[in-house]
């Protein structure tokens, strides 16, 4: 395994992919973490299921590869049983904004310390196409020849209503402006979402539509009625840090400090704590 | 008149207390030194309606309640028409003439009720005061038990249960004379039980979403965490508790999920997901009539077979039914080092009727199973690393090896393969570990088995108490067979059973127990009595039946 986070295994995207850019971004925020203490066996990463999770068998750290919407719920999880742990947590459009929308909505809401990317490149790609529900009204996949009938989710709005405290939107094609976000998020103590715009090269490649339109934010995070607001703007397309606050984070506030991992007890304490409970009944 | 088994029943609407005053009459006969066994019938409402609980105590053993009481008190109306025909002769019923127009002792409850603050609440006190005065308890010891029993409003609980007292002494005092028993045990509920024998063996974590009868156990896991020192989450739904769980095993957490049959259903894609990444899991099911919504307050053990075929594709799970309340303890504890042991999944199966119900226990805390995976020593590190036992080493981070578990087919990395010869191997793998899971348990108890001499009956789960109680109580001479794990199948502890043609005793309609014992055993059995109504079997009844059966 070379030391550049590479696991070696061939790389099945396009040339040109969205998903490229993701992954080059967090392999370098792996490295700036590493420069400001972070080592890189904390951080451990999580995937659903469709081309952006092929990142967990490209990249050389531990984790889960989850089920199709399902890494939001995984990641909660891997950090709830050690919260020393740094979570991040990759998603498609469908995985989050779909199958397991409940997921992410409640991971917001607790303002879990874990970090969310979710490469939105508007369909489901691993699967041919089909639209997302971050596709257009009118958007025409194998399962909607006759244009979807469907309005999209706006997924940043949709965080910020559910309680995120770090919402951000990133471009897979400005590697270093997204590689800075995702170690803020990661850095965030609470619910951090990346929202990554991503064109896919094949279905959805919006390249030259976005290189025209998306423009980083001129300024430090905003309030949060301003964030809402420029968060429904498409055009320009903003890119950066929209809001950011401190709120107690869901693992503070449910172990108040315990870790149950690195915590558990020895057998001789947890029978004494039995049978002084049993001794009440 | 002294009686083997002593019962006492009382029914009212559900927010009267009835549950409340049968476990405060638990208690009284726990503190006398008897055996208890409670049984609480209500339903799926929180107002109104018909509930009742059902206290059976003996000096000796007792497995379950029974339905024909010595001593009923009727609270309303609805109660006394219920209930009036559940007195054995010789017994009696008090009601509450406030609301029952009957025959009998009647009481003014609500009257008396109303002259103290929320006298819809304080009715069901009046029943543990009717007990006491019925089994001869002084008005000191009433006033003991009513303070320590209720915990709460003890000058007006004490003051109303004293004016019942006095007013059914004349007629009742004394009339049952009830002896002490060997010593004081502990009263368990089977879903306590579980969370006490869990947390013996290390658990740190339980996540759960409320659903009848397995609710119990999140909220006596949350009341107590600061006690044992579980963790405990109800998240979102049961998919986000499956979930949340592999992924806090990922990082070394014991971790505990509980539910019903409509909830597993939810979890099972994450069961396969747990299958797959080979996390130690162990999910308690607790079985309430179905199928879908069903009857969510009543017992059945129809779930059975989707248990035991939980989750797509191919992978090793262990299987297991508590036959009493104190094996509840011990097995959650044992199951929890089986799937930590062999990072299988692991299904505690049981229902209603063991759940919720309430027994004295004898449990042996120090003998519980402590759960301790198998870690790495040292080297390089393969999350999936191919053995012979197909058991790999765990390691957890913050680590220097790369742990990567895939929900995807992988290689020893953990990497997604597609590789026709990795698939295979990582099939044998997994179907290997499972071989030895088997063999370890092959060596240890699998079955019990109750008397020595007499025809068969083979039963399993919570219908084990019934069937044990039935047989005592119409002194029946009979062995009764118990299977504690369904998977693996011990078909080496039963097979000799194929040529006795034992009469089998289930909670199921289409009688799954039976089919599954000629799958694996080629037994065949004389009879296969089955009660699918939503309630448990009384043992008189049972007793009959099996006289029938057994011919």
């Amino acid at each position: 395994m070379k030391d550049d986070l590479d696991t070696g295994a061939e790389k099945t995207w396009c040339p040109g992919c969205g998903n490229f850019g993701i992954m080059n971004a967090f392999r370098a925020a792996i490295g700036k973490l590493e420069t400001k203490g972070v080592g890189r066996d904390r951080v451990v990463m999580s995937a659903g299921i469709g081309n952006h999770a092929k990142i967990f068998d490209y990249v050389n750290l531990s984790g889960v590869y989850s089920l199709h919407g399902r890494s939001m719920a995984t990641i909660q999880g891997m950090k709830l049983a050690n919260p020393d742990l740094k979570v991040v947590g990759f998603a498609g459009d469908g995985d989050a904004l779909g199958e397991g929308i409940a997921h992410l909505i409640f991971a917001a809401k607790r303002n879990s310390d874990v970090t969310v990317v979710v490469h939105e490149n508007g369909i489901y790609a691993l699967t041919t196409g089909q639209r997302a529900p971050t596709s257009p009204r009118g958007y025409r996949g194998p399962s909607t020849p006759g244009g979807s009938v469907e309005n999209p989710l706006n997924p940043l709005v949709l965080m910020l209503e559910s309680g995120a405290t770090f919402v951000a939107r990133g471009y897979s094609g400005h590697v270093d402006q997204l590689a800075d976000l995702m170690v803020a998020a990661i850095e965030h103590e609470g619910f951090s979402f990346v929202d990554v715009l991503q064109p896919c090269v094949i279905f959805n490649n919006r390249y030259e539509q976005l290189n025209e339109i998306v423009e980083p934010i001129d300024g430090p995070p905003m309030e949060f009625d301003e964030a809402l607001a420029a968060a429904r703007v498409e055009e320009p397309l903003r890119t950066g840090i929209f809001y950011r606050a401190e709120r107690p984070s869901h693992e503070g506030a449910l172990l108040g400090g315990r870790n149950p991992f690195k915590d558990h007890p020895t057998r001789e304490a947890r029978l004494t704590a039995v049978d002084d409970l049993l001794a009440k009944h | 008149m002294a009686v083997r088994v002593f019962t006492f029943l009382v029914g009212g609407k559900a927010g009267e207390g009835v549950k409340k005053a049968g476990s405060v009459a638990a208690e009284l006969f726990a503190s006398m030194g008897r055996r208890v066994f409670q049984m609480d019938d209500y339903q799926s409402l929180i107002r109104g309606g018909h509930n009742f609980s059902v206290v059976s105590t003996s000096a000796g053993a007792v497995d379950s309640h029974f339905m024909s009481a010595d001593l009923v008190v009727a609270l309303d109306a609805r109660s006394y028409e219920v209930h009036r025909g559940h007195v054995r002769d010789g017994g009696t019923i008090v009601h509450n003439s406030d609301t029952v127009d009957g025959d009998g002792v009647g009481v003014a409850m609500t009257t008396e009720a109303e002259k103290l603050p929320n006298p819809e609440l304080r009715v069901g006190v009046a029943a543990v005061s009717v007990l006491g005065a019925a089994i001869g308890l002084d008005r000191e010891a009433l006033a003991r038990c009513v303070a320590d029993g209720y915990g709460r409003d003890t000058e007006r609980n004490v003051a109303y249960a004293t004016a019942i007292y006095d007013a059914v002494s004349g007629k009742l005092g004394g009339r049952f004379s009830l002896g002490r028993g060997p010593g004081r045990l502990p009263i368990l509920s089977g879903n306590q039980a579980i969370a006490l024998g869990a947390a013996a063996a290390g658990l740190d974590l339980y996540l759960a979403y409320p659903m009848t009868p397995s609710s119990s156990l999140l909220h006596y896991l949350a009341a107590h965490e600061r006690d044992l020192g579980v963790v405990t989450m109800h998240p979102e739904s049961e998919i986000a508790v499956a979930n949340i769980a592999v992924g806090a095993a990922f990082s070394g957490a014991r971790v505990m999920v509980g539910t019903s049959g409509g909830g597993y259903a939810l979890m099972e894609e994450a069961l396969s997901l747990a299958g797959m990444t080979e996390a130690p899991l162990l999910t308690v099911l607790s079985s309430r009539p179905g199928p879908s919504t069903g009857v969510p307050t009543y017992t059945e053990q129809a779930d059975l077979r989707f248990a035991l075929g939980q989750g797509h594709g191919e992978f090793p799970r262990v299987v297991a039914s508590p036959g009493s309340i104190s094996e509840a303890f011990d097995l959650a504890a044992e199951m929890l080092d089986l799937v930590w042991r062999f990072q299988a999944v692991g299904i505690l199966l049981t229902e209603k009727h063991l759940s919720e119900s309430a027994a004295t226990v004898e449990i042996d805390v120090d003998g519980a199973a402590w759960a301790d995976p198998l870690i790495h020593g040292g080297g390089d590190y393969m999350r999936y690393r191919d053995t012979g036992s197909g058991v790999s080493p765990m390691l957890f981070p913050p680590s220097k090896g790369v742990v990567k578990w895939n929900s995807y087919e992988h290689d020893e990395a953990g990497i997604t393969t597609e590789d026709g010869p990795t698939i295979a191997a990582m099939h044998d793998k997994r179907n290997r570990k499972g071989d030895a899971m088997v063999g370890y348990i092959r060596e240890r108890r699998t079955v019990n088995r109750f008397g020595s001499s007499g025809p068969p009956i083979v039963t399993y789960g919570s219908t084990t108490m019934s069937v044990l109680e039935a047989v005592r109580a119409g002194g029946i001479e009979a062995r009764v067979v118990q299977p504690v794990y369904l998977e693996p199948f011990p078909a080496w502890e039963l097979e000799s059973l194929r040529d006795e043609r034992p009469v089998v005793v289930e909670q199921s309609s289409t009688g799954q127990f039976a089919a599954l014992l000629r799958e694996k055993c080629g037994i065949e059995p004389a009879a296969v009595v089955r009660r699918y109504d939503g309630r448990p079997f009384d043992p008189d009844e049972l007793a009959r039946e099996l006289e029938r059966s057994l011919g």
